[in-house]
């Protein structure tokens, strides 16, 4: 079901990509957590913000590298002409795609980690003056694993459109107008929990909604339920992507 | 001789009359069989179509009695494929690519590639995005030989590539040939099918028009003579007066193509016993003068 020439294929293709926003992610979560200015805004703009839009726009490109935009310029002819099937194909590329995310948090969450431990950071600096005592390891790699599912959805869906379309500007167009608007709305939402009034709303726009870092802080377990969602969406738009690659023409 | 490869009345229609309709031939085993066509004129949506990477709307084709859409990952094991827009995967250099490529396909011995990459003089360091034309054709067509696959689908393989690499290539595809290798190649050069083609498909708007086989047509009846004179005097005379059929003539240049009857070649000695001749050249009937000589008499090419 794999095939590891094609999975070299990729890995090599979007490694620019993929090494640079691995590294302005770890550094600003670095940053966010080890600098005094910007501590207290750790949660707010870094896994408000940050976890969702760094990632989002690694998806965006990515999952159109892998399946539409080599159609759409003909390179797909290549893997294609060698005895692989089109399901492999699709198998791979969404194995690189979810896998290159796991190893972008894991490397990220690592990082904070190796933070955490050498100066903790105190829920009060954080301004949750109801919760006593410090961020812990466990809180930690649980929001990142919440953020991961929920990139993981933005990815399948990109991968659908990638997959649907042989033509790189209906992958593009479709998954950065869903993309952007899940973040958007994301933020704006934000602002609504912040204490704008109205803008609360969007969060019934966005799958982002399904990250839910303050569950975690909190220590109940409403997160882990809502990973469920967005792990259907993502079974859902990869199947969807693969069948429809596995069955349409493809302008080779 | 044995099919290899069968297309059975294929249509794929796009609307607008593009597209191909009612394909019907048949590929042997060992054979190398050209397409020919103007631009648009449907080749390359036959090739795709043996590829898998298309689906007919109606009829089917297939490779060694295997479905071309159905069994792709199968078939892909012995063909080699020249797509006719090229484009490579973005993994940097040549080297890298085709280092893939070999393990897409399970080459573990790279002498051959080494080989092929030498016979076209290719500088595979060089980044895949900063190739020329020819540079790329020519990286296209080491992946597609470096298998020593049992069929070759060429789509124009000579695009981009200077004579000299042209002439290399079809050596190379003759050498195929004599290896056993089935060759099905796409192009509209005629002087490549002329060399190593035994049959050839002609295809206008996606119609099949005509399918000769190129024996046939060195052993035609007729051939043409192109005769050089010395003086408008002497080229007027032999105008007004020979019985020959006159195909094509230059006042210009003083010179006169006839056709001659290849079982009476004396005629043309005997009339031409009287002129003063600047030079005497034998036309060979080529893919070319075949098309056009048909192409001028309506217009169209008739089945």
């Amino acid at each position: 079901m794999l095939s590891l020439p094609l999975l070299k294929q990729s890995i090599k293709s979007n490694a620019v990509m993929w090494g640079s926003m691995t590294g302005v992610m770890t550094l600003l979560c670095i940053q966010f957590s080890s600098l005094d200015m910007t501590r207290s805004l750790l949660f707010t703009i870094f896994y408000g913000m940050m976890t969702t839009i760094l990632p989002g726009i690694y998806v965006l490109v990515t999952a159109n590298k892998l399946l539409a935009s080599q159609v759409d310029r003909g390179s797909m002819a290549y893997v294609l002409s060698t005895p692989i099937k089109r399901s492999t194909v699709t198998f791979t590329q969404a194995f690189y795609l979810v896998n290159s995310l796991v190893l972008m948090f894991a490397i990220q969450t690592g990082a904070h980690l190796i933070v955490n431990n050498i100066s903790p950071i105190s829920f009060a600096t954080l301004g949750l003056n109801m919760l006593k005592g410090d961020l812990t390891s466990k809180m930690i790699i649980q929001v990142n694993l919440s953020a991961l599912m929920v990139c993981i959805a933005l990815a399948a869906v990109c991968f659908m459109f990638s997959g649907v379309f042989s033509s790189s500007k209906y992958a593009v167009g479709l998954s950065g107008a869903f993309t952007g608007v899940s973040i958007l709305a994301n933020m704006l939402a934000m602002f609504g929990s912040l204490g704008v009034e109205g803008l609360d709303k969007f969060k019934y726009l966005t799958i982002c909604t399904f990250y839910d870092y303050q569950s975690v802080l909190f220590s109940d377990s409403d997160w882990m339920v809502k990973m469920i969602f967005p792990i259907a969406i993502a079974v859902i738009a990869f199947g969807i992507g693969e069948i429809v690659f596995s069955k349409k023409d493809l302008p080779l | 001789m044995r099919e290899i490869i069968r297309v059975n009345n294929m249509t794929k229609d796009y609307g607008d009359g593009r597209g191909i309709f009612d394909f019907n031939f048949a590929v042997n085993k060992g054979e190398v069989f050209g397409i020919v066509g103007t631009n648009g004129s449907g080749k390359t949506t036959t090739l795709r179509h043996l590829c898998g990477f298309l689906k007919p709307d109606s009829g089917s084709c297939t490779i060694a009695g295997l479905d071309c859409r159905k069994s792709r990952d199968k078939i892909m094991k012995n063909v080699g494929y020249v797509p006719g827009e090229i484009d490579f995967p973005d993994v940097g250099s040549g080297t890298s690519f085709l280092k893939i490529q070999a393990q897409f396909l399970g080459i573990k011995d790279k002498g051959y590639i080494n080989e092929l990459v030498n016979m076209f003089a290719l500088d595979t360091d060089a980044s895949l995005k900063r190739m020329s034309k020819g540079m790329k054709q020519k990286t296209a067509l080491v992946a597609a030989f470096m298998s020593k696959p049992d069929i070759l689908l060429l789509d124009e393989p000579s695009t981009g590539l200077d004579p000299l690499m042209r002439d290399t290539l079809i050596e190379l595809i003759l050498k195929e040939k004599q290896r056993g290798a089935t060759v099905l190649m796409s192009s509209h050069i005629f002087k490549e099918l002329d060399d190593t083609a035994d049959r050839v498909l002609f295809i206008e708007n996606g119609r099949q028009k005509d399918l000769i086989n190129i024996r046939d047509l060195e052993s035609e009846e007729h051939s043409s003579y192109r005769l050089g004179f010395k003086t408008e005097e002497e080229y007027q005379g032999f105008l007004s007066r020979t019985k020959m059929k006159v195909i094509h003539k230059n006042k210009e240049h003083l010179h006169i193509d006839i056709d001659v009857n290849s079982k009476l070649p004396d005629t043309l000695f005997d009339e031409i016993s009287g002129y003063d001749i600047r030079y005497m050249k034998y036309k060979p009937f080529t893919l070319e003068s075949y098309y056009t000589s048909v192409t001028e008499k309506g217009g169209k090419i008739s089945a």
